[in-house]
């Protein structure tokens, strides 16, 4: 150490306004990363013999495992104990509806133009008290990567990632969302989805 | 003193084998939810799912829950209904009949149901328009 910092203080005496960028660009510094040579001093050797022979290693290893039964586990036990969340968790896609009961999507297909995995397909038509909604709201939950563009563009807050993670499935086609699954998922989880708005209202 | 020869560990031992009723209840626990516990129950949800909390494990595993006996070892993550979701996930320190915000709406679906897939009441896409192209029956 010594003897790679003696450069450096040459440097700086010298003069002052030398940078001290100059001073390593000596290459003084190194870091040997190769196997050193083991000492064969005789103290040593005796202990690196009694190290093999009396298997202390092994045994070390034994006393880390053995603590480790005693240890709390860092693991959780799901599907009893749950990881955090955040509220902003990109989950399964649900359709909202207003405190009344309608729904809100007003079939505006900003989420179907925005989603880049083209996942949404929306067709809409006039309903029978002249308001505009959608008559096909799809969503291929296979398609979608989640990035939750969709809730970002709608402007009445109908489509939103909700906080479900455990929708996995056993075949392709039941993730192949319709409308009325959407707004089915939306009517069991409103109770989250409000929260998880309101949790995040100042930050929007 | 007794925390120092590690007495507290023995007290929290038998504390945990009361909790799930004693060695025959503890032995049953264990090999429903691989795990022995102790703590308050704090509420129960619509499904009879207890939940209980200890602070005195590590965050993330201090909330639990412990599926009604109903459903035997056929418990499944997604039993727990979306009022309790936010608690058990940590998102909020409020249980459900505490939280002022939680909406409650008559349209709101009352009766939770597990993750179907896989059984007789499983989703199964269909359209939700008029089929724009009509099959064409030829005339006899």
């Amino acid at each position: 150490m010594e003897k790679m910092l003696s450069g450096v203080k040459l440097y700086s005496v010298c003069s002052r306004v030398t940078p001290r960028t100059l001073a390593v660009s000596g290459r003084t510094y190194y870091k040997y990363v190769n196997d050193k040579e083991e000492s064969l001093a005789f103290k040593d050797l005796i202990d690196r013999g009694i190290h093999t022979s009396f298997l202390t290693e092994i045994c070390r290893g034994f006393f880390v495992a053995f603590g480790h039964i005693f240890k709390e586990p860092a693991t959780i036990n799901y599907p009893f104990e749950k990881g955090p969340l955040s509220p902003r968790f990109r989950g399964e896609h649900a359709l909202r509806r207003y405190p009344s009961g309608e729904e809100r999507c007003i079939a505006c297909k900003l989420c179907e133009a925005i989603c880049p995995a083209q996942a949404i397909t929306i067709e809409a038509e006039e309903r029978a008290d002249g308001s505009r909604r959608t008559t096909r709201y799809d969503i291929d939950m296979t398609k979608c990567i989640y990035c939750g563009f969709c809730q970002e563009a709608c402007p009445v807050d109908a489509i939103v990632e909700g906080p479900n993670f455990e929708f996995s499935t056993e075949s392709h086609e039941e993730l192949l969302y319709n409308k009325d699954k959407l707004l089915s998922n939306g009517d069991k989880w409103e109770s989250e989805i409000a929260s998880n708005i309101h949790a995040d209202h100042l930050y929007r | 003193m007794a925390k120092l020869i590690g007495l507290d560990k023995l007290a929290n031992y038998f504390r945990v084998i009361k909790h799930n009723g004693g060695i025959l209840g503890s032995i049953k626990t264990l090999l429903r939810t691989d795990d022995l516990k102790f703590g308050t129950l704090v509420g129960v949800d619509k499904l009879g799912n207890k939940y209980f909390e200890n602070n005195l494990y590590f965050y993330g595993r201090n909330r639990w829950v412990v599926y009604h006996e109903k459903f035997g070892l056929n418990y499944d993550g997604s039993l727990v209904p979306s009022e309790w979701y936010g608690w058990l996930h940590y998102k909020t320190d409020y249980l459900p009949h505490e939280d002022p915000g939680r909406p409650k709406h008559k349209w709101m679906i009352q009766d939770w149901s597990e993750n179907l897939s896989g059984s007789d009441k499983q989703y199964v896409p269909y359209g939700t328009t008029r089929t724009k192209v009509e099959g064409w029956t030829p005339p006899k």
